[in-house]
């Protein structure tokens, strides 16, 4: 018999397989896309927190990044007729600058004014967006290309369901991977005690600029895969609310905890839609519910429900003993 | 020529005031609790939605009436909202407390599409009409704005320095553990900040309803931009809110002429990333800096001199 802890191991295995056979019995394409819609917010939640989880540094400009990558894929493809693949070059560059340009200014402001600098971030976007020319001003941009490969294209919801499901695959290997480097401590250790880190000879500007690059890179990809997916974007999807769900995600999931992020994406892409048979109230009712998650589950639904339980006091005494 | 320009300043500086309302209150729950109130925005919209649409439509009150019974009922919120969010999560990490209140707005809003309809209001009657002067032509409710934000500054000014709440509020932005240990209620100093502060956002959107009519995102851009005046003023004093109010109000104003209207609402957010990056304490800053600049030469010539 094993324990608890061996059990624990094998979890995201058991998680994996989970999103793997969901479509077999979530049927229709609705409730399809919300779950490919669900998977790229776990991408950008998986992002978002080395920044917001690890580094404990708060920003609400999220949704521009994901929306600046939506752009750029869907500019390139349709303007210049590039293939969707040779337009996650662009869009990895663009990700690139924005973090470091969107880092820099993180330095100077701390704590909740960095929140509001980045909101400010976000409108400037939007507006831009919406009265520019160029991107297709407020009716955003049509026919965008699908993904393809040799002759396939993810053009059903199942396909784009499994595209999407193997980046998402890629990038927990590679959050997974980060979070536990010699990155993913530092960023902790700017949450925890950045004077300890300075006197280790670890350059915390440094550190704040590569969180805030990490992060833009993997919400711009997230982006763009959204594009070629909805195959129509329009500047209302990236509003200053779908960047407080981004941080919602990683609240309920727990702040800082690397598995919360996703299941955090999947509650924040599906109580709307479970929901919204409610009728007029939907809307209202699902914000209620989020703000008695966050006021009273502050620390992630699964730990306070096993802290308000005690079960988390009796497992931390085992790992004690053991 | 000169008629356009004055109109544009006696513009700007309404809405440099406003913008410094905002900040002011944005300044005040932060000194208090140390929290921001994302919602504020929500709030000023449902000042205007509780004149206009309950008060005025419903109630069939006079405006003066409507106003008073607006600003009373917007500080009993403010006490509710204080006790239920404010004060339990004073302690709390600070990112759960502006997820809370973005939640809180979220709330208000629905709340308000369900109470009030879609549709926007607009005040019949209330500040309307317009002043010619020089050639220039300025709508009444700019001049009013004026008006009222000079009062409001005024008494918040004579409170603070005068009374005994005013100046507990005071001590508390200063050192919490300080002023709970000589006796000052910190929770009471809190619930009284946000009745003030949600009373000012009451007010907020009563003189803006003639101005962006009620609707629900009547106050995003105000509650954004006095934000940046705050950064551009010098967040945490009053005279700084204020001036940076000004200069961003009458900036933009001039800047939505020169340059086209797309960029008028990217202009302030762009100065409010300059000052962040050049001069992140913003207009003090700048003072300060030109301050030392004046006493280097005069050490300079000093040393010369001798």
């Amino acid at each position: 018999m094993k324990t608890a802890r061996e059990w624990k191991k094998y979890f995201p295995v058991f998680l994996m397989l989970l999103l793997a056979v969901i479509p077999a019995f979530v049927t229709g394409n609705y409730y399809r896309t919300v779950c490919c819609q669900a998977m790229l917010y776990a991408i950008v939640a998986l992002g978002l927190n080395f920044i917001v989880g690890l580094s404990g540094l708060m920003t609400l400009g999220t949704a521009a990044i994901y929306g600046l990558g939506s752009y750029v894929s869907a500019l390139f493809c349709v303007k210049l007729g590039w293939n969707p693949w040779a337009a996650l070059i662009p869009v990895l560059i663009s990700g690139w600058l924005i973090g470091k340009g969107l880092g820099y200014p993180s330095l100077r402001v701390q704590g909740v004014y960095l929140s509001l600098a980045t909101i400010g971030f976000n409108e400037i976007v939007r507006n831009l967006l919406t009265n520019l020319e160029w991107t297709g001003s407020g009716t955003g941009i049509r026919n965008i290309p699908v993904y393809e490969i040799g002759g396939f294209a993810f053009d059903t919801q199942i396909r784009s369901y499994y595209l999407i499901y193997a980046v998402l695959l890629l990038f927990i290997v590679i959050a997974w991977k980060i979070v536990n480097s010699r990155w993913g401590r530092a960023f902790k250790a700017v949450k925890d005690n950045p004077d300890a880190l300075e006197v280790c000879g670890i350059n915390i500007a440094n550190v704040k600029i590569t969180a805030f690059t990490l992060s833009a890179i993997f919400a711009v990809v997230a982006g763009a895969m959204y594009a070629h997916f909805n195959r129509y974007i329009t500047p209302a999807t990236y509003t200053t609310d779908l960047s407080i769900s981004f941080v919602v995600m990683l609240i309920i999931g727990g702040l800082g905890n690397f598995w919360g992020c996703i299941y955090g994406a999947y509650i924040v892409a599906f109580l709307p839609q479970l929901l919204r048979p409610i009728g007029l109230t939907y809307k209202l009712i699902y914000a209620v519910i989020i703000m008695l998650l966050v006021v009273f589950f502050p620390n992630g639904i699964f730990h306070d429900i096993r802290r308000y339980l005690g079960l988390h006091r009796v497992l931390k005494k085992g790992g004690e003993e053991g | 020529m000169q008629g356009i320009l004055l109109q544009l300043i006696v513009s700007g500086i309404a809405m440099g005031f406003v913008y410094a309302l905002v900040a002011v209150e944005y300044t005040l729950i932060w000194n208090a609790c140390g929290l921001l109130n994302f919602s504020h925005e929500k709030i000023i919209m449902l000042g205007g939605y509780v004149f206009v649409g309950t008060c005025i439509t419903a109630l069939g009150m006079s405006n003066i009436m409507s106003a008073i019974l607006t600003i009373i009922l917007l500080g009993i919120f403010g006490a509710l909202i204080a006790v239920i969010i404010f004060i339990p999560l004073r302690n709390q990490t600070r990112l759960i407390a502006v997820v809370a209140t973005v939640m809180l707005g979220q709330i208000l809003n629905e709340a308000a599409v369900l109470v009030w309809g879609p549709v926007a209001l607009m005040p019949k009657n209330f500040l309307s009409g317009v002043f010619t002067f020089m050639g220039a032509t300025v709508a009444k409710s700019y001049v009013y704005i004026i008006i009222v934000a000079v009062i409001i500054i005024a008494l918040l000014e004579l409170f603070f320095k005068k009374t005994k709440p005013g100046k507990g509020m005071t001590c508390v932005s200063i050192n919490k553990t300080a002023s709970a240990l000589m006796g000052i209620n910190v929770k009471v100093s809190i619930v009284i900040t946000l009745i003030l502060s949600f009373m000012i956002c009451g007010v907020l959107g009563i003189i803006t309803a003639p101005i962006f009519t009620v609707k629900q995102q009547m106050a995003t851009m105000i509650a954004l931009k006095g934000f940046c005046a705050g950064v551009i003023g010098g967040f945490g004093s009053l005279p700084a809110a204020i001036a940076g109010g000004l200069v961003l109000g009458i900036v933009e104003n001039i800047a939505g002429v020169v340059l086209p209207a797309v960029f008028k609402d990217a202009v302030a957010f762009a100065l409010m990333i300059l000052f962040m990056l050049f001069s992140p304490k913003g207009l003090v800053g700048v003072r300060d800096h030109v301050r030392n600049l004046q006493e280097n030469r005069k050490q300079k010539k000093g040393k010369v001199n001798i």
